[in-house]
């Protein structure tokens, strides 16, 4: 027998939800929506499941990931219950459930823990940079450069890479197979044909590198419709300007940190620049959205929400003046700001792919696969 | 001479309505028919009847024509009888010479399916009528001179409202209370919906009102125990018990009952009640919110979630009461908002059937579900199952938005939401007064629309929730409008009563009592006139019913108005054979070619066909058998239906989806 758990809702509210209980199911939001189609019904059952307190089928659901927050449902909603506020912290509470550490939920319902945790982890950078730094030299390259591969072994600092990576992909993996087992695993009575693992495969990879159903969003502003594509392309710049980086830093650090100065047209450079540009402009543009909550998506932010612009703001600039100072000469502006670009960098991998806001990266095409594995299975059993 | 009082001068009106009756009803040769009948003189069809410029023209042919009597063929004489009998009196003929005839309700919008019948219908009413019209006598209104006093039964809300507005319009009024103190059930409760003003307050000022009025008096443990008289002329005996027994006899114009309700008290064992002390009804739950500070405790622990069960003994398909109580759902939700406010996140769900707090109540439901109460609508055969187990609470329930899923749940109080049910003692009341009972056995007034205040006794009214169940505002509503009834009859120097009443043939009548004895209105009596017993009517208590003229065996009564002759008569116009001439479709017309009609219906309509030609079937079932969507059967069976090629019958097990079958089998 299933328990109401009357309780979720105030835990719900600490992820952010906000005047769901107000919902009378009328569903609306789901005629409205452009995602769902006749196996999914999301907004209605999800808010529905939460006002119950029905755990169990809110972990075993794969639907939040399916939703990316247009908003065309709090627009359109009859009782102002802003449904899609609700997916968006149903995501929260299913990351912190797919956490096995607990860390999750400690992160997304406490201020401190979050803030906390950032101090915790830049100190321990700082720390290790204090006592382990290389030569803080004053001489420069041929080219003018500043020799940060001798203050800071690009080797070194691989190591450091791979030990991170090393931990991100455990943590992730270890709850991506959680969120398997919640969503394919729970319906013991639904039998999975092992081929359709592979055959379903490719939607992991088309929509990690597209977020195609991103770009079917639709909003309605000032009584017209408008297209999402604007948002979607910005944030697949951002994301893939992230992606860049991300692999430059931990598989090629040899190549990406080196005291060489590359002509302004090499891949090195390219590359960087591409990254730079992205990050910056998606950043601007969701820092401004954010702040002037002129759109329904960006009406609300959770405390994760700004540490995470913060943060991936912090990297970026301080990205950008390494850049700068390195290629101009400046050696001690650049020795310390590479400490501090770590200092920011490291916490904000560490928080936010495994255990909070970037984990949907990972989460979203993993939820396609695996609805698409379970929705394949049951036509198969119907037929 | 058969034709011996007959009128020679009679005129007939037939109204189109507009289209309303034309559309359907041949008018313009009902009329040209009308003009051939006895003592017709005119005959016309006229587009609005009622119309300012028409009523002008029947003065008009009234004074030229010499006309004795006329017939109007529209509406109901709900609608326009009254209009028409002012036509009659503004050109000087006496009113009750005029009969009315409704084609309309009748006729064009009963048979709509069969104008040509419809017509044939209409033309033996306006015989009839023509007819009935003359025989008809010129009669006078009852005259009667009533006494400006009103006993109000009840000191509740309503009765003391009705009191003072009775008092400030100029009559005396009693008050009789059954309790020690006046103020009703709602002297009881502590907060109010909207203001939050307590109960007793509300109830306090307006007894204090009262007291400084000295045309009301307000008599406490007091009860009726005797009625008499009718309208204008009442006489009250009430007793009042106080250090001694006292009988009192209260002169009354006209009697407001405002006796108000019971609340429904559950069966024991009903979902617990009586078995747990975590079981309450609605009533007892307040009275524990309103008592507790601090927080609210049940075994001494700390309450933290409440459950509230809807409907308890109200809307039950068997057994219990059949109607809806209205205003136990505005009460619930006031009460979980209370809750909050007092004890701060207590957490509340309803197992509802469904959610009523109508108007600017639902204000209230959208602050409940705000503040987070959980809504679950149950159906009535599947309703929530209570269990009790080491005095612990157990409810199962069946949520319909979730595929019906079964959830359990652990409440630490159920609270039954109990309606309201009529006063234990009601039927007492209802004997004296001689008023009747609805189906749900509150008082019952003669139309919930037209005349919603009034019984079928003269001079007898209702008000506030001794009618049906009432929150105060519509209580102190009703009453105030039964005031203004009583006030409107009082007010004048002389009653002028409707004069269709029993009458009696003094040479015929022997007086043996069989008509007094079928009377619901005590009207008749036993009188003696030059050395002769024979029964008398009064007038003001007489409705006119006619019940007493079939029972006599010397056919020594008639109503007026209904006489043997009128009736006889209006029988023989009816069945008097009418020949319409039949009007030919158009040339070209849709209904002459044909065109426009289906002549054959769509592949899928077959399929639909055939598979409800075995049984009955939803449209899950359909869609299910044909083997498709079922929004695409949903489109092709509401249009079935419309074009009634399909008809709903009846729904299946779990009253969710109709039942639908053939209109017209398939050949």
């Amino acid at each position: 027998m299933n328990k109401l758990n009357l309780q979720l809702a105030d835990t719900l509210r600490k992820y952010g939800a906000k005047e769901f209980t107000a919902c009378y199911n009328c569903g609306t939001c789901t005629a409205i929506c452009n995602l769902t189609d006749s196996s999914s019904y999301f907004p209605r059952k999800i808010v529905r499941y939460s006002a119950l307190g029905y755990e169990k089928a809110l972990e075993s659901s794969s639907e939040p990931w399916l939703c990316y927050y247009c908003g065309e449902c709090n627009e359109s909603c009859p009782k102002q219950a802003e449904p899609a506020e609700l997916m968006m912290s149903i995501r929260r509470y299913l990351t912190a459930r797919y956490d096995w550490t607990g860390l999750s939920h400690k992160l997304y319902t406490s201020t401190a823990w979050e803030i906390g945790s950032i101090v915790f982890l830049a100190l321990i950078i700082l720390l290790l940079f204090v006592f382990y730094h290389g030569p803080m030299t004053t001489e420069l390259t041929p080219q003018g450069g500043v020799k940060l591969n001798t203050f800071a072994p690009w080797k070194t600092i691989e190591l450091g890479d791979w030990l991170m990576a090393g931990m991100l992909s455990f943590f992730l993996l270890t709850n991506i197979f959680r969120m398997y087992l919640k969503i394919i695993r729970q319906d013991k009575s639904l039998h999975i044909p092992l081929v359709l693992y592979f055959t379903e495969a490719w939607r992991i990879v088309t929509n990690f590198f597209t977020q195609w159903h991103f770009s079917e969003c639709t909003s309605i502003e000032s009584g017209k419709k408008i297209s999402f594509s604007a948002y979607w392309i910005i944030h697949w710049f951002l994301m893939t300007s992230y992606l860049v980086m991300f692999t430059m830093i931990v598989v090629f650090l040899g190549w990406f940190q080196t005291e060489t100065i590359y002509a302004w047209w090499h891949p090195q450079r390219i590359l960087g620049y591409y990254a730079t540009i992205g990050l910056t402009v998606g950043i601007v543009y969701f820092f401004w959205a954010r702040v002037k909550k002129n759109q329904e998506k960006t009406r609300h932010s959770h405390i994760t929400d700004w540490t995470f612009l913060v943060l991936l703001f912090l990297t970026t600039i301080t990205g950008i003046l390494v850049h700068i100072f390195r290629i101009n000469g400046w050696p001690m502006a650049t020795y310390y700001i590479y400490v501090f670009h770590i200092m920011v960098l490291f916490p904000m991998l560490m928080i936010e792919v495994p255990f909070s806001k970037w984990s949907h990266l990972a989460y979203r095409p993993f939820a396609i696969y695996f609805s698409n594995v379970v929705n394949t299975a049951e036509k198969k059993k119907r037929s | 001479m058969e034709n011996e009082g007959k009128k020679q001068r009679i005129g007939v009106y037939i109204c189109h309505c507009g289209g309303n009756i034309s559309d359907y009803v041949d008018v313009e040769q009902l009329s040209d028919i009308m003009k051939r009948e006895e003592g017709v003189v005119i005959s016309r069809d006229v587009m609005f009847t009622c119309a300012d410029s028409n009523q002008k023209e029947m003065i008009r042919d009234i004074h030229e024509h010499h006309l004795d009597g006329f017939v109007v063929a529209s509406c109901s004489p709900k609608l326009h009888l009254h209009t028409f009998r002012n036509v009659a009196q503004r050109a000087g003929l006496n009113p009750y010479n005029y009969v009315q005839v409704n084609v309309r309700e009748q006729c064009s919008w009963a048979h709509s399916d069969h104008p040509d019948q419809a017509s044939v219908k209409a033309a033996g009413l306006i015989r009839a009528g023509i007819r009935r019209v003359s025989y008809s006598e010129a009669l006078e209104p009852l005259r009667i001179t009533a006494v400006k006093s009103v006993v109000i039964i009840g000191a509740g809300v309503a009765g003391m409202r009705a009191a003072i507005e009775l008092a400030r319009m100029g009559n005396e009024v009693f008050l009789v209370e059954k309790e020690a103190e006046g103020g009703g059930q709602v002297a009881a409760w502590d907060t109010l919906y909207p203001t939050g003003t307590s109960g007793k307050d509300l109830t306090q000022l307006m007894l204090k009102q009262i007291r400084e009025i000295p045309a009301i008096k307000l008599f406490t443990n007091a009860t009726v125990e005797h009625v008499s008289g009718s309208l204008g002329n009442f006489m009250v005996e009430v007793k009042i018990r106080h250090e001694k027994e006292e009988s009192l006899k209260l002169p009354a114009g006209a009697i407001l009952v405002t006796t108000g309700f019971d609340s429904n008290l559950p069966a024991e064992g009903t979902f617990g009640y009586g078995l747990s002390d975590r079981v309450l009804t609605l009533p007892e739950f307040r009275k524990r919110i309103d008592e507790a500070s601090g927080n609210l405790m049940v075994n001494g622990k700390k309450i933290r979630i409440v459950a509230f069960i809807y409907c308890v003994g109200m809307r039950q398909e068997k057994g219990g009461n059949k109607y809806c109580s209205r205003t136990c759902c505005t009460t619930t939700m006031h009460a979980s908002l209370e809750l909050h406010r007092k004890f701060g996140n207590v957490k509340a769900i309803h197992l509802y059937r469904d959610i009523r707090t109508y108007g600017k109540q639902e204000v209230l439901y959208n602050q409940a579900s705000q503040q987070g109460d959980l809504f679950m609508m149950f159906k009535e055969n599947d309703p929530p199952v209570v269990s009790l187990q080491d005095s612990r609470l157990k409810i199962e329930v069946t949520d319909h938005l979730t595929d019906r899923t079964r959830f359990e749940l652990e409440p630490d109080l159920l609270v039954l939401v109990t309606g309201m049910v009529p006063r234990s003692d009601s039927d007492r009341i209802a004997q004296l007064l001689k008023i009747p009972v609805g189906n749900d056995k509150f008082f019952n007034e003669i139309h919930p629309k037209l005349r919603p205040v009034e019984t079928v006794i003269n001079g007898i009214m209702l008000g506030g929730s001794c009618q049906g169940p009432k929150n105060i505002t519509e209580s102190i509503q009703s009453s105030l409008s039964a005031a203004a009834k009583i006030n409107a009859i009082l007010c004048k120097e002389s009653l002028e009563l409707e004069p269709i009443v029993a009458r009696i043939n003094e040479e015929a009548c022997t007086w043996c009592g069989i008509c007094a004895g079928v009377c619901d209105y005590d009207a008749i009596f036993q009188m003696e006139t030059d050395g002769k017993v024979i029964a008398g009517v009064n007038g003001a208590a007489c409705t006119g019913c006619g019940i007493c003229a079939p029972v006599c065996p010397a056919d020594a009564i008639e109503v007026a108005q209904y006489t043997n002759h009128e009736i006889e008569s209006m029988i023989d116009g009816f069945m008097a054979p009418v020949i319409l001439e039949e009007k030919l479709a158009e040339p070209g017309s849709e209904e002459e070619t044909g065109e426009g009609l289906m002549k054959e219906y769509p592949g899928i309509w077959k399929e639909i066909l055939k598979q409800l030609d075995k049984e009955p079937l939803t449209i899950p079932q359909i869609a299910k058998q044909l083997q498709q969507e079922s929004e695409l059967i949903t489109y092709h069976v509401m249009t079935m239906n419309k074009y009634r090629i399909l008809e709903p019958a009846g729904t299946d097990e779990d009253l969710t989806f109709y039942l639908y079958t053939p209109k017209t089998r398939l050949s």
